[in-house]
């Protein structure tokens, strides 16, 4: 089977409903308040496709902000501990999401299945099918474009679907996708010269939009030649709520955080995300507070995101979803930041 | 379908802790147990590392192995009441069960005291995670030179191990206490353990050192060592943080670009500057 495909617009629906058979399905959906938020699809017509990226990541599915980890009971005779492993087995599908995200895995990928195994992650990872959409419009925010993780994606995917105005051109990029398109095989046609023509028009229609042209690279090469000097990072961390929206909303954040509950049926080991903006988060036994002073938490998550994460899993800590442009209400968000230090450098040239 | 998937459960759930059960508590001064917990099957580890113990309620927390590991396997554990977990460590009975992970960590670098004098600095509750190194060294005794162990606490009563470090020097240990207040019986020294320096007898410059102890202790140890003139890359020292996970995947240990948990808790001052790392 050919890995590139066309599915008429008509035809989405029924598709989503077949696979919503053998999987939850989970997609982009209006909120109350008008957010976009990845929930589990009960009416396909009420997907939104036409938006940017959704405001929380759907990192929730595969990394959940809460998830039990274990649950211990304890038999009658007290010495025997009886212990269930609770990872999340469910199959599904996420439809919608976008290039920067599916980048995002990746990485995450690295993180978590390297070396020691997460197996809560890799459960999730391995019953999870991603079927992501290229963005046609970008946000205002968004600036994967300068990093290479969207608007479209080249390898990396699952299923990758281009909106062609009345057609989908579906694109395979893993055995399962081609899988889950191949058990529908008769909705789907071979593209021709004017789907591939279409779909090129679209791809350069979409880069020229993009409002954010944002240089990583050179940030990064700033502060490794120590350009970027401690008044700086003050002046950051004077401008810190503490909030911690920029962890939570980040695809490419990973900490949490392990605490115990007791139930009337035993007691359940839970993790939860923590963010490195708090001051407890490294607080050990005894009260001693290792970054107390606020610059030493944003510089540390700059740092991270910028000249640790490369280092250790070839890719910055940042795919440019922009997710944390509109969250910090200080404007210190990736974007901001790596303008700031731009503009700083120009400037110093100037002198 | 259900009971397919559990059979094929991508790895070992690396999270759930080992059955461990109580075999023996010593109260060591006031506020420190000695452990004595016996595994189902037999854990291997190496001097240095350490395990994520588990009392399901209160949590998990990191405590190195205090002594080298045995055939009979069992693992001694030297905890301080100081948090949530240790004290609900501390509230458990001789004979009730206790979980533990591991071991995780690198531990000790074995070669670089072959053939040199080594130098032991503790500090307080420090003392665990060098206590399997001098019994290695003193079961051992050609895996090291000269071996010197230079230990500070607080007051006279909290000195830990007092006993066995008796017992340390009838072996062939050169140790040498001090405290930070002391009390009518103690006649030692009196101030910080790297006021000791001039009761090492040996040559700095080709000697190895280990040190563990608070934060600040360490830092001044490892500076002064190397104005001694020890190459830096045979200062070791071992580092604690906060730690969910054990397995550097929690994030909350992560300094500069490292794990203390994965690409520690063992670290040589080389590294340490190298790395900003205690900075």
């Amino acid at each position: 089977m050919k890995n590139e495909l066309i599915l008429d617009k008509n035809n989405l629906s029924y598709w989503l409903r077949q696979i919503r058979k053998n999987r939850e399905l989970i997609g982009p959906l209006m909120n109350d308040g008008n957010d976009i938020v990845f929930k589990s699809v009960d009416r396909i017509h009420e997907l939104v496709l036409d938006c940017p990226a959704s405001l929380p990541s759907p990192k929730e599915f595969i990394f959940p902000q809460y998830e039990p980890m274990l649950r211990m009971r304890q038999a009658s005779n007290v010495k025997r501990q009886e212990i269930t492993d609770l990872s999340d087995e469910t199959k599904r599908v996420i439809f919608g999401v976008r290039s920067c995200d599916i980048s995002a895995l990746g990485l995450l990928d690295k993180f978590y299945l390297e070396g020691h195994k997460d197996p809560y992650y890799a459960e999730r990872r391995r019953n999870t099918l991603f079927i992501s959409i290229v963005c046609n419009d970008p946000a205002p925010t968004c600036f994967c474009i300068g990093l290479g993780t969207g608007p479209y994606l080249e390898k990396g995917f699952d299923i990758q679907i281009t909106d062609l105005g009345d057609r989908y051109f579906v694109q395979i990029g893993s055995p399962e996708g081609a899988k889950t398109v191949k058990a529908m095989s008769f909705l789907f046609r071979r593209p021709q010269k004017t789907d591939y023509e279409d779909q090129y028009e679209v791809f350069l229609s979409s880069k020229a939009r993009f409002h954010k042209r944002i240089n990583l690279k050179g940030i990064r090469q700033m502060i490794l030649e120590e350009k970027v000097k401690d008044d700086f990072w003050q002046w950051v961390a004077g401008r810190c709520f503490e909030c911690g929206g920029c962890v939570y909303d980040c695809p490419l954040c990973t900490c949490f955080t392990v605490t115990d509950r007791e139930y009337p049926y035993g007691i359940e080991r839970i993790r939860l995300w923590d963010a490195c903006m708090f001051k407890g988060f490294t607080r050990m036994a005894g009260g001693v507070l290792p970054n107390e002073a606020m610059v030493k938490r944003t510089k540390r998550w700059y740092y991270h995101k910028l000249i640790h994460y490369p280092e250790k899993l070839g890719g910055f800590g940042c795919v440019g979803c922009g997710r944390c442009t509109i969250t910090c209400p200080g404007k210190i968000d990736m974007a901001s930041i790596a303008t700031k230090l731009k503009g700083l450098a120009i400037s110093e040239e100037e002198k | 379908m259900k009971n397919n998937l559990k059979n094929n459960k991508t790895n070992a759930n690396i999270y759930i802790p080992l059955n461990g059960k109580i075999e023996e508590i010593t109260q060591l001064t006031g506020d420190v147990r000695l452990f004595k917990i016996k595994t189902e099957t037999p854990v291997d580890y190496v001097p240095g590392q350490f395990f994520m113990l588990s009392v399901w309620g209160a949590g998990e927390v990191p405590i190195s192995a205090a002594s080298l590991p045995k055939e009979n396997g069992t693992i001694e554990l030297c905890i301080r009441k100081t948090g949530v977990v240790t004290s609900a460590i501390h509230s458990l009975e001789t004979g009730q069960p206790i979980g533990l992970r591991g071991p995780y960590g690198n531990g000790f670098p074995r070669d670089i005291s072959t053939g040199r004098d080594v130098v032991i600095v503790a500090g307080g509750i420090g003392i665990a995670p060098l206590r399997p190194l001098i019994q290695h060294f003193i079961n051992k005794p050609e895996d090291a030179g000269k071996v010197t162990l230079l230990y500070g606490s607080r007051t006279p009563d909290e000195i830990i191990f007092r006993d066995e470090v008796e017992e340390w020097k009838e072996s062939g240990i050169a140790v040498a206490l001090t405290v930070d207040k002391g009390n009518d019986n103690w006649k030692g020294n009196i101030g910080l353990v790297t006021g000791l320096w001039p009761e090492v007898q040996t040559n700095f410059k080709k000697a190895a050192a280990y040190i563990c102890g608070p934060e600040v202790m360490i830092k001044a140890a490892m500076r002064d060592l190397f104005f001694l003139g020890m190459p830096d890359e045979r200062i070791i020292t071992t580092l604690e943080a906060h730690m969910k996970c054990g397995v550097g995947k929690c994030g909350h240990c992560y300094i500069g670009p490292q794990y203390i948990c994965t690409d520690g808790p063992v670290f040589s001052y080389k590294k340490i500057k190298e790395r900003s790392i205690l900075m």
